[in-house]
């Protein structure tokens, strides 16, 4: 198996927390893993982006045309970040309905977290993982269950997983009712 | 045992699995999560050791090197720019040597993401005459520190861990030992004048000469131990074989699989010193050799020959970070790769706007640096800054020259030498001014240089992580009282979020100012919006709206004050971000010339839900 991920947000938004769960599911399941995260001044509200590569990889950085998987936490984040993504690719983005997916050389999946974030049908601290859960429900390719996932959630953090597990489920819950 | 660990968790691990038990050092990205690490390994385990921030690199340096001294495991951590601070005792502990051993961690930060230099810290062991380890990956890492911690002893000599960036905060599934079984040492000086207290020229010469030897042995070592392992790998001819260090191996291994080309790869863990000769030798069986390291031309300098390329050749970039394209590129100027280039890198059709590091929402940085131009205004005025997240003062146009750790205090002395008729205004934070603003405050007082230094304490040095500065650890220790018997004329600020209390307390600083005959220094009382201890008994909760009607889009808010929940919105007037806006209730007087900015009294009670 060979899978890479960008993940693209700012400084705030949870995303290096997001490696740190899918590095957790690949330990779980013996997957070797190698991923990059962004500490220091992007960690001031600045452009963030992290890489996870599952499988037999030997440096932690996703080159332009190669990455699986874009996990956008904010529009423009995900924008800045394209080039990385293979034609064959997804992205999974937060974006209002203005967001120019026909001029993304990917699938795009899109929901406005903000908006749901702005309805109190969400928290916004569980932006980020909302969005993992819309990556659970809409790809396929995605290397881990939704099992998975909440086990890395619960080993993360027992104290927040249950909050956590709720908003994953609510993300795959709002994917399947659409 | 197998476990997911970021570069400088494994650091942490492998100090504590050699035995290390002196770890000292200065925070600085990408290196700061290492001594902290050791720390709470320490507390965790229960472990007798010593892990603690030295106030700059040189001295956590010193501290570390002098337990070396004694036969303790120790070590030193730091940023690369850091090394710079403490080359002075690297370049002598390099003659001396040590007899514990003396692991020297310094992280490099190639492609510039949050440092002022690119420079290569293998090419200052090179300088030094040092040997240093090149780790690619969090596993390298984790492995190496222990065989630094053995050269060390076992050559006598400091010896350098250099990780990069992408080494440091890069997330790896690791195989460590099972447990922690520490064995502290007790440390024991013992007195050899002439080796801790050689002088020139006659004992320092004969080290030399002994650095020399100790050097060519080393060499031998790197080519029994780390080479001639690596050989095995290799086929000894071919067209092609591949000198990697560091993340460079990585991006070799990856981008010949990707593009289906073979090529030998000789992976170098320890980049200096090299046994020149026999590689050179080695080089006979192959057409070319082609050196990947970053992110300068360390290897290549020690090795070349007419069938080497690399940097020196331009056959690899010479600035910013590694990618597989520039290792696709020198492939392809070699004539080992004719096919199309796979890694093309297609942006957004359209700009898409750049989201510069700002200072957080409800930061007191941002409303004393507000404050001080609205009274020491720009046109008149010349401001010198420093090293730490104040330095995002510039998106507010208040900061005029950032140099390294301490300049804004000794630059501020040359500006009022060079251009006296302006006011000028140095900026420093507490820790920035523990490291290196006290001997330039000092130069200022006794030669009557007249500036006013404002440090900015918020107590905790916020940019690399949030670590403990001294004052915080140990109250006696003040700010106001070094400035005071320093002999500088010292006024004290306690922050409020009532604007315009700023701008007076800096119109009376003005007045001051201006019959000055030398320094005078304002210690400004602050807190860190990050900070978890504190931060809930500075923030009033009164979150900000504007009165849309009330806007008239001057742009005030939006480039002088800069606040990131601060934009506008579709109709041209500003709007608040209510998720970032968190409630310090610091623009609601002057920041809006027609106070657009009133208090959302449906919000205010939020602290419980965002917990």
């Amino acid at each position: 198996m060979k899978y890479q991920i960008v993940i693209a947000g700012f400084g705030g938004q949870g995303s290096v927390f997001l490696v740190k769960i899918i590095a957790l599911c690949a330990g779980n399941k013996d997957v070797a893993c190698l991923g990059t995260e962004n500490h220091g001044m992007s960690q001031r509200g600045g452009s963030v982006s992290c890489t996870i590569k599952l499988g037999n990889y030997a440096n932690p950085v996703i080159d332009a045309n190669q990455a699986d998987l874009l996990i956008g936490l904010e529009a423009n984040e995900a924008l800045r970040n394209v080039q990385y993504l293979k034609p064959t690719a997804t992205m999974v983005v937060n974006a209002d309905d203005k967001f120019p997916s026909e001029d993304v050389n990917a699938e795009v999946v899109r929901v406005d977290a903000f908006a749901k974030a702005t309805n109190k049908e969400i928290p916004i601290q569980g932006l980020n993982v909302y969005m993992l859960g819309l990556v659970l429900a809409k790809c396929s390719d995605f290397p881990f269950s939704i099992d998975e996932v909440k086990e890395g959630l619960k080993q993360f953090n027992p104290k927040v997983a249950e909050q956590n597990i709720q908003v994953l489920e609510k993300a795959i819950n709002d994917a399947k009712a659409e | 045992m197998k476990q997911t660990l970021m570069g400088n968790d494994a650091i942490a691990l492998g100090l504590v699995h050699a035995n290390v038990d002196m770890v000292s050092g200065y925070p600085g990205t990408p290196s700061s999560e290492i001594l902290s690490e050791v720390n709470k390994l320490k507390y965790k385990h229960n472990l007798d050791m010593y892990a603690e921030w030295g106030t700059n690199e040189k001295v956590g340096f010193e501290v570390a090197y002098a337990g070396a001294i004694a036969g303790r495991r120790t070590a030193a951590t730091m940023k690369q720019v850091g090394l710079n601070v403490a080359s002075d005792s690297l370049m002598s502990a390099a003659y001396i040597g040590n007899l514990g051993a003396f692991v020297l961690i310094v992280a490099d930060d190639p492609g510039f993401h949050s440092s002022q230099t690119e420079q290569d810290s293998r090419v200052f062991a090179k300088f030094a005459k040092i040997p240093v380890l090149d780790p690619a990956t969090p596993q390298d890492a984790y492995d190496y520190v222990k065989i630094a911690a053995d050269i060390s002893e076992h050559f006598q000599t400091p010896t350098m861990l250099r990780p990069v960036m992408r080494v440091c905060h890069a997330r790896q599934i690791v195989r460590t030992d099972d447990e922690i079984n520490f064995k502290p040492r007790k440390g024991e000086f013992k007195r050899e004048i002439g080796r801790w207290a050689a002088l020139p020229r006659v004992g320092r010469m004969q080290q030399g000469i002994e650095m020399i030897d100790r050097i060519e042995a080393i060499k031998q070592y790197n080519w029994e131990n780390l080479i001639q392992p690596e050989l095995e790998n290799c086929k000894g001819s071919g067209k092609l074989l591949i000198l990697t260090s560091g993340t460079g191996d990585g991006f070799v291994r990856e981008t010949l699989d990707d593009l289906n080309v073979e090529a030998d790869i000789l992976k170098l863990k320890m980049p200096y010193p090299l046994p020149e000769e026999k590689l050179k030798a080695y080089f006979d069986g192959y057409d070319k050799v082609l050196v990947v390291e970053e992110p300068m031309p360390c290897i290549e300098e020690q090795i070349t020959t007419d069938k080497v390329y690399g940097k020196l050749t331009n056959t690899m970039h010479l600035i910013d970070e590694m990618q597989k394209v520039y290792v696709q590129d020198a492939l392809i100027k070699l004539d080992m790769y004719k096919g199309k280039n796979i890694y093309p890198s297609i942006p957004f059709k359209k700009d898409v706007d750049a989201r510069p590091p700002n200072l957080c929402p409800g930061c007191p940085h941002r409303d004393i640096y507000y404050g001080i131009m609205k009274v020491f205004r720009k046109k008149k005025s010349i401001y010198t800054s420093d090293i730490g997240c104040y330095t995002l003062g510039i998106n507010q146009g208040a900061i005029d020259t950032v140099l390294c750790m301490g300049a804004s205090v000794s630059m501020a002395s040359g500006f009022s030498i060079a251009d006296p008729d302006k006011y000028i205004i140095a900026s420093i934070g507490d820790s920035t001014f523990f490291h290196a603003g006290i001997p330039p405050l000092v130069n200022a007082i006794y030669q009557r240089h007249k500036f006013m230094l404002v440090v900015l304490d918020n107590s905790v040095v916020a940019m690399t992580g949030r670590q403990k500065p001294p004052q915080r650890q140990n109250k006696e220790i003040d700010i106001k009282k070094i400035a005071e018997g320093c002999g500088a004329e010292t006024y004290e600020y306690v922050y409020s979020n009532k604007m315009d209390v700023t701008i007076d307390f800096f119109k009376e600083m003005k007045e001051v100012y201006d019959k000055a005959t030398g320094p005078i220094v304002v210690v400004v009382r602050e807190f860190c919006v990050l900070d978890k201890e504190v931060v809930d008994d500075y923030i009033p909760l009164e979150f900000a709206e504007v009165v849309p009607e009330d806007c008239t889009a001057c742009d005030q808010c939006t480039t002088v004050y800069k606040c990131p929940p601060m934009s506008y919105n579709e109709d041209g007037k500003v709007e608040i971000d209510p998720f970032l806006c968190i409630g310090c209730g610091a623009c609601f007087d002057v920041v809006c010339p027609t106070d657009a900015f009133i208090q959302d009294k449906s919000r205010g009670i939020m602290r419980e839900e965002t917990k």
